[in-house]
């Protein structure tokens, strides 16, 4: 290797620690190494001048047991690589040859093996292979960077395999920060937590980000109800804004992503609209990802602007590796089925003929079980091959997957394929870098299951009276209609809007979702010398969206016209994204340097496209869909769809001041300018943010079992700008026919961007030589100056108005703790907690608004909305009325009555705290891995429940029967007590999508075990298959404890509405899986 | 560079007020929407807003409609269970699209630049805005629209008063410009829906809609409603409507659809009711076709049967009654909309003879005759010996599905007039006559009916109020809506005080207390 920088440095007994100082100040490199790597390592004498930096690290480190590698700008210190040559043989050595791997089966190059206690030892070669002499009695020991060290007893065995377990925690780890800058993780002031590549495929999910559920503190991930392809709510630290995305930035490689949230399901009726469109992040091929940062808080994204104010979710790719050719295959088969189904009762049968409800006379024989016939085994395959490699000068990474799936709801599957290419090159003495990186995704999602009481099979399966065997509605879903010359229309008994014949609505019924992505990157980066590099960097993220639905003739008149529908979306989602960065690393004195970037970054984002619904108007021919067939094109539900066109540019500058190598600061200062402020006072905010890091390890002298301590704090305020249009939304909209439709919300002129003030406390401790870690963070953000719809009084003429208001505060504490409980011998295994618990409460709104409403209660008697002294995502409901004694007040007809006087807060589907538990354990040939998690606290409703109750086919309903009546503590009309009330009297009362919906809430406290993976590396030497691993693995296995009907951390709806409500939601699902890995 | 961000944040679908000026359109579009929004259909073809505006509230209180539709299982309006979530749709559609587009005429400056344009706007808002008062009793009238929060409530009261005086304004007005044969520089007939831009038209409604409003407050204050009816009268302001081609209904096509025949044929959701249909059949009335469809239950002979108020429960499923009569042959979804008919002035000039007030057009007995046969002729029917049967009685209710719904015929009332009979008599059988002929106008059925209790209807089947509404007496007013406690509280409450009552279902509002 030969660095063109040039280091002089001569002196006599001189420190290391005073040598890389120098080095640094010199070269603008940083070194990162545990500070107890130098202790007892001699003084240092040297006299070079003018002589390159590996020459002059080589001279230094000689003698020391220490080795370097170079990564980017930092220098990374680590025990020495024992020398290849073999020392003098001892008596009777026998040799042995073993292969060190990654816990993925990947071969690991340059690992150093080292016999204990002694200086003779060997590396790894290309294949992970190595060959020492060694005796029974000796112990090696295995040591890489980023990989925790293993010492190995020899024994009888002569072939080893060692698979060594990545530490994500490992000192001296590099971890990626805003704008793709690495810095060693030590020095950062803020909670930040790493996840391999490996955890990301381990047991796979459709959706990526579903995989780190569990693992990570802080994160909170909702998955969607809606199928194969369906989006994942990501939230780092709670919910902060109102109208405003919640969800983390996802950055790639330095570069943020066009995460837009697409189109989502906004009310209790779900209906032919309201579909998922998919997350952009799910697109992704897993197997592309290096690795994966989060940075939980304000402080870490601040630079970042106002998409990191809710986190950051940075991934890092792979790329081809110098002097390295890999292929890799991977390849996994996954079979799901329903979790949980909803729970019937089998023995009374339909309430009279014609009825939809099942409040009958005993069944003679117990009712067909109607899901059995209606869900399906899902299945998710995927095949992935990559090819890495290159030389010094130029590095290729290439990689094709594919993912074919389908839903557990019969129809709903998934197609997609990713394909990637990534060339890096360094041109003029290396100090030029040039990247590209090109991704190409097409993805097709069929038949999205859709949630809510419209559109959905599953009501129609579910309430259908019980004693029938829908089977016949299975084969038969249409039958020939003589009144319309032969028309094929719905089988199915009942007018009813919310249900009708699950497989008509499959079959007849049908949406596609396709998706065309490009994501190109590109970079340029040039070293001006030692202390300065100028990088250019853009990005264009283009996806393009075609969504389409046909409603047949005869869906029930509500839904569709007589003759169909049929809806047709074209949408493009462009982003642009630019910045031009001065990178700086400046030493001053022998103690202090100063890095930090400056820079300016462009995002320019907008969408373009078109929508056709046929609406209430319909089409003239039943079932041809095409809009030629339109009877009217109502632009109320067709026409260009707005642009929604942002552009936000921001100047920013950070600068990290160290002192020596126990004490950082860091400054960031940006601000923003954003199209989305226009027509108001002012275009631009600016925010600062501050943070403290001390590694207590170093300055004072701990006991020796203490391994590293360090405590961080850091304030960070962050801008968000408001949404398009706020400010100044379209006077008027074109309706039927010309006519005007006024808007019903007002300007906003004077409208502020939102703030976010963030603090963050934190701690990390490292213990027995860093077998036990802790890490804890306290953290407190109040997000200020939201822009709030409020409901406006109708005779202000406008529904709503904005505000801007509020002081939401979330706070919280996250705690990671590691344990190695075997590291030394064959097994191994490690196991960590992860803890994070969230308080968010809403301290003010504004002078005379103390209601924000985020899901209306149109449709069902669920509302979602903020009140002052109550938190984000409090539930509303009606409650059964209540004498003073809490006594059921039942009315002259001997039901429950609704309390009068609207709804009533009735509980928050918010996690009190989370505790994820995750083991590893590794025993031979053999890798176990277990992820228990549990959330704990928070109620969420179920509307399903309520309806099944209501049609008198849910299991309580017939239970209660068969008790002869429910129990109540209750009083009537003339103040005598009630004890027992008719089960139909009463839970057609309480029941139903429009009753007493206080009674359906439940704890939403679910411990499961979250995922397991048991893997397999097949042990080969010197064949062409360089390794070789199977894994099994199940996901969602166990519910140790649910207290819901229904799955609570699945939402309807990935946006800030319909949280903690099921309304005839898919199930969640369990999975087991087969995969295996190949490398060449 | 900031000097493209007005521009890229200015939605592109939207349109500006500029862009409305061409064609004169910042005048029509905004009247048109008013237009379309006495009854609710300016939406295009959904008409759930009209459903809940009026077809499952007045329309039901009126004995013209019931819904077959066990709506929240059974528990609803048609059995007195007031739906919060339904109740407040009047009120959002007479401030969004009523006062809304017509303030912006204002704001435009089409009161000064064209007077008699602004004279109708005015009318239309007043006919939609007397039934948003009749509905709830105080509302916000002459503070809307000034700010965003606190808005205050007139008393009903008040809101009568300023109608009479907007009414003078603008009969003046549009006298004004029929008289000086004035002419606009743009064609109003293209953005008038319902008199084609025949100024004299709209001027005869505004006398026929100040003689109705005038009728509606003669019992809390009979000085100011004689002088009203008096006023409206005088030929010398311009008449009335005297023609069933000056009957004020809004025309429809294209994505627009008649809301209440789109509910009754797409949706099922709304059926005759009882009392409607038993009073044309007792009477032999021969609009009965035109009103009601036979029944197509499989299960009973085919007849004009109506829902009796209230008989939809929760053991009820929607097919029950979803082969009850439905709308007669005379409706389709292209009818136009019908706010008030030549019929129902004569009605009204018959009520004003009744009282010996003066201009009435002619005797009591007259305008009763000339109110059936033009109601007869707007339907297209032959009256026949009609208004000379002096037997017939209306029908007594027989459920042919669930006996339990049978009731007894509430009225004795004949069709002949009989200038000999009692006041009360007279006035019964004249309202009763009204009410048969403003069909389906079910909001100013449902007021007439509150004024004088007339026609006698069948009590509710079921009444669920848990006892705040009286089966004798039936819903005198919606509740105001949550939407008002959420965002207008203290204003609300005050408006309360001005109803002088609890705000539920049975307090009356001011016209209707002596």
């Amino acid at each position: 290797k030969t660095y063109s920088q040039t280091v002089s440095i001569s002196g006599r007994h001189l420190s290391l620690y005073e040598v890389f100082n120098t080095i640094s100040k010199q070269t603008g490199y940083e070194f990162v190494y545990d500070a107890k790597l130098l202790d007892s390592k001699g003084a240092v004498n040297i006299n070079a001048q003018g002589q390159n930096l590996s020459e002059v690290l080589d001279k230094c480190l000689n003698d020391k047991a220490l080795t370097y590698s170079i990564m980017d700008k930092i220098i990374v210190i680590s025990p020495k690589k024992a020398p290849r040559e073999v020392a003098p043989a001892p008596i009777a050595a026998t040799p042995v040859t073993g292969t060190v791997t990654d816990s993925a089966g990947h071969p690991l190059q340059n690992v150093s093996i080292q016999v204990k206690g002694t200086s003779r030892g060997a590396m790894t070669d290309a294949s992970g292979h190595f060959s020492l002499d060694v005796q029974p009695t000796d112990v090696l020991v295995i040591s890489y960077i980023g990989f925790d060290k293993q010492e190995v007893t020899i024994g009888a065995n002569t072939n080893l395999n060692i698979r060594l377990a990545e530490s994500n925690k490992q000192l001296g780890t590099v971890v990626v920060t805003a704008l793709g800058i690495k810095r060693s993780e030590k020095s950062i002031t803020y909670a930040a937590q790493q996840v391999s590549g490996v955890e990301l495929t381990k047991a796979k999910d459709p959706n990526l980000m579903n995989t780190l559920n569990g693992k990570v503190a802080g994160l909170t991930i909702s998955s969607s109800s809606s199928g194969v392809g369906g989006s994942a709510k990501v939230i780092l630290r709670g919910s902060k804004s109102g109208l405003n995305t919640n969800q983390a930035l996802y950055v790639i490689d330095g570069m943020p992503m066009n995460n837009t949230l697409t189109n989502q399901p906004n009310s209790s009726y779900g209906g032919s609209t309201a579909y998922d469109g998919g997350d952009p992040i799910s697109n992704m091929n897993p197997e592309d990802i290096e690795s994966i940062s989060i940075l939980k808080g304000a402080s870490a994204a601040a630079l970042y602007g106002s998409q990191g104010a809710n986190g950051v979710v940075l991934i890092t790719t792979k790329s081809g590796k110098a002097g390295r050719t890999t292929i890799s295959y991977a390849s996994g088969f996954t079979l799901s089925q329903a979790a949980y189904k909803p729970e019937f009762q089998n023995s009374y049968g339909v309430s009279r003929t014609g009825s939809t409800q099942s409040w009958g006379d005993k069944l003679t024989t117990k009712a067909h079980n109607n899901l059995d016939d209606f869900f399906q085994t899902g299945t998710n395959a995927t095949n992935a091959i990559s090819l890495a490699g290159g030389t010094e000068k130029t590095q290729t990474y290439f990689s094709y997957a594919n993912t074919s799936a389908r839903g557990i709801q019969p129809t709903n599957k998934l197609g997609r394929n990713n394909i990637s290419f990534k060339e890096t090159g360094k041109f003029l003495n290396d100090k030029l870098t040039a990247e590209a990186d090109v991704n190409y995704i097409t993805q097709k999602i069929d038949n999205t299951p859709l949630s809510g009481l419209y559109f959905n099979p599953l009501t129609g399966l579910y309430l259908y009276p019980r004693g029938t065997d829908l089977s016949q509605y299975k084969s038969d879903f249409e039958i020939s209609d003589a009144s319309r010359n032969g028309l094929m229309v719905q089988k199915w008994p009942f007018h009813e809007d919310v249900q009708q014949n699950p497989w008509w609505i499959l079959n007849r019924n049908p949406n596609k979702l396709n998706r065309n992505r490009l994501l190109l990157n590109a970079s340029l980066k040039y070293e001006i010398n030692k202390y300065l590099s100028i990088q250019a960097r853009g990005s264009v993220d283009r996806m393009n969206d075609v969504y389409d639905q046909k409603l047949y003739a005869d869906n029930n008149s509500y839904l569709a016209p007589l003759n169909g529908g049929y809806v047709y979306q074209n949408l493009t989602t462009n982003q642009q994204y630019g910045d031009l960065l001065l990178n700086f690393n400046v030493p001053f004195g022998k103690e202090w340097r100063v890095t930090g970037v400056v820079g300016g970054a462009i995002r320019d984002l907008k969408n373009s496209g078109e929508k056709f619904n046929s609406g209430k108007e319909g089409l003239h021919i039943a079932n041809v869909f095409t809009l030629n067939n339109f009877t009217a094109m109502n632009s109320v539900n067709s026409g260009t769809l707005p642009d929604n066109h942002s552009q936000y540019q921001s100047v920013f500058g950070s600068a990290n001041i160290s002192f020596k190598d126990w004490f950082y600061v860091d400054l960031t200062a940006r601000n923003d300018w954003s199209s989305n402020l226009a027509f108001t006072p002012t275009l631009s905010y600016f925010y600062p943010s501050v943070g403290l890091n001390v590694i207590l390890s170093s300055v004072t002298r701990l006991p020796e079992w203490v391994s590293f301590a360090k405590v961080r704090g850091s304030y960070a305020q962050v801008g968000s700008s408001p949404q398009t249009y706020q400010s100044y939304p379209a006077r008027n909209s074109l309706g039927a026919e010309g006519s005007i439709i006024g808007n019903t919300i007002a300007p906003f002129t004077d409208l502020k961007p939102e703030k976010t003030n963030s603090l963050e406390f934190g701690t990390e401790w490292r213990f027995f030589n860093n077998r036990l870690s802790v890490d804890a963070t306290y953290y407190k953000t109040n997000t200020k100056n939201q822009t709030m719809l409020i409901a406006a009084s109708w005779a202000s003429y406008y529904d709503y108005y904005y505000i801007n208001a509020g002081n939401i505060q979330n706070q919280g504490v996250e705690a990671v703790v590691r344990y190695d409980v075997f590291r030394d011998s064959k097994l191994t295994w490690n196991t960590g907690l992860n803890f994070a618990t969230n308080q968010n409460r809403i301290i003010e709104l504004a002078p005379g608004v103390d209601d924000f409403t985020l899901t209306g209660a149109s449709g069902s008697n669920y509302s979602s909305k903020f009140r002052v002294g109550g938190s984000f995502g409090d539930i509303y409901g009606n409650v059964l009325k209540k004498d003073a004694q809490g006594r059921i007040v039942i009315n002259s007809d001997g039901a429950p009555t609704k309390q009068d006087g609207g709804m009533v807060k009735i509980g928050n589907s918010n996690t009190k705290f989370q505790l994820g538990w995750n083991n590893n354990l590794g025993y031979k040939h053999f890798t176990l891995s277990m992820l228990i998690d549990g959330k704990f606290g928070g109620k969420v409703m179920s509307v399903t429940q309520s309806m099944m109750d209501q049609y008198g086919v849910s299991k309580v309903s017939g239970d209660a029967r068969d008790a002869g009546g429910v129990k109540i503590n209750g009083v009537d009309g003339s103040g005598n007590a009630v004890t027992s009330i008719d089960a139909q009297k009463w839970y057609t009362t309480i029941g139903g999508r429009e009753a007493i919906s206080g009674e359906y809430m439940y704890n939403a406290t679910t411990v499961r075990l979250r995922e397991v993976a048991l893997g397999y590396t097949v042990p080969l030497k010197d064949i062409f298959i360089k390794a070789l691993k199977f894994s099994l693995t199940g996901r969602n296995l166990i519910y140790f404890y649910k207290k819901a009907p229904f799955d609570p951390e699945l939402t309807m709806s990935t946006a800030n509405g319909l949280s903690g409500v099921d309304i005839f939601m898919q199930p969640a699902l369990r999975s087991y899986g087969l995969s295996l890995n190949a490398t060449f | 560079c900031t000097k493209n961000f007005e521009k890229y944040n200015t939605d592109n679908t939207g349109i500006s007020t500029g862009q409305l000026k061409p064609d004169y359109n910042d005048v029509g579009i905004y009247l048109l929407q008013a237009e379309r929004s006495i009854i609710n259909f300016s939406g295009g073809g959904d008409p759930n807003s009209y459903q809940v505006q009026q077809n499952l509230n007045a329309d039901i209180f009126s004995g013209y409609f019931m819904s077959p539709n066990p709506f929240n299982g059974g528990l609803n309006n048609s059995n007195y269970f007031m739906m919060t979530g339904w109740n407040g749709e009047a009120m959002k559609v007479g401030y969004l699209n009523i006062m809304s587009p017509i303030s912006k005429l204002r704001a435009n400056r089409t009161d000064t630049a064209y007077p008699a344009v602004w004279a109708v706007a005015q009318i239309i808002q007043i006919a939609g805005m007397s039934r948003v008062t009749d509905i709830y009793g105080p509302i916000p009238y002459s503070k809307a629209g000034a700010s965003k929060s606190d808005i205050p409530y007139d008393s009903q009261e008040e809101i009568y008063k300023r109608f009479f005086l907007e009414l003078d304004t603008a009969t003046a007005n549009l006298q004004n410009f029929i008289n000086k044969g004035e002419t606009l520089p743009f064609s109003f007939a293209n953005f008038d829906m319902v008199y084609s831009g025949d100024f004299t038209k709209w001027l005869q409604f505004a006398n026929s809609l100040r003689l109705r409003l005038a009728l509606h407050i003669v019992k809390a204050d009979e000085a100011t409603a004689k002088a009203q009816a008096e006023k409206a009268l005088n030929p010398a302001n311009g008449g009335v409507i005297t023609a069933n081609s000056g009957n004020m209904a809004v025309r429809v096509g294209g994505s627009f659809t008649n809301p209440l025949v789109y509910i009754d044929r797409n949706w099922a959701d709304t059926r005759i009711g009882a009392d409607i249909a038993c009073y044309l059949n007792g009477y032999n009335d021969p609009r009965i076709s035109a009103y009601l469809g036979k029944s197509t239950d499989k299960t009973i002979t085919s007849q004009y049967i109506g829902i009796r108020s209230g008989a939809v429960t929760g053991s009820n499923i929607k097919d029950d009654y979803i082969g009850y009569s439905a709308l007669g042959s005379a409706f389709s979804l292209t009818t136009p909309i019908q706010i008030m008919t030549a019929a129902e002035v004569y009605f009204l000039q018959a009520e004003v003879a009744l009282r010996g007030w003066a201009n009435a057009g002619g005797s009591a007995q007259e305008m009763y005759n000339q109110g059936v046969t033009t109601s007869m002729n707007q339907w297209n029917v032959a009256i026949g010996n009609y208004l000379s049967d002096a037997t017939s009685t209306p029908a007594a209710y027989v459920d042919p599905k669930f006996p339990a719904n049978d009731k007894a015929a509430q009225s004795a009332i004949t069709i002949k007039w009989d200038d000999a009979a009692l006041f009360d008599v007279k006035m019964e059988r004249l309202i009763t006559q009204k009410w048969i002929a403003m069909f389906p106008e079910g909001q100013e059925a449902w007021t007439e009916h509150r004024r004088t209790g007339y026609p006698k209807l069948f009590p509710v089947a079921h009444n669920q109020s848990g006892g705040v509404v009286k089966d004798d007496e039936g819903v005198r007013r919606l509740p105001y809506p949550q939407q008002e406690y959420n965002t207008n509280a203290t204003e609300l409450k005050k408006g309360i005080s001005l109803l002088g009552d609890a705000d539920n279902a049975a307090t009356r509002v001011w016209w209707d207390k002596k």
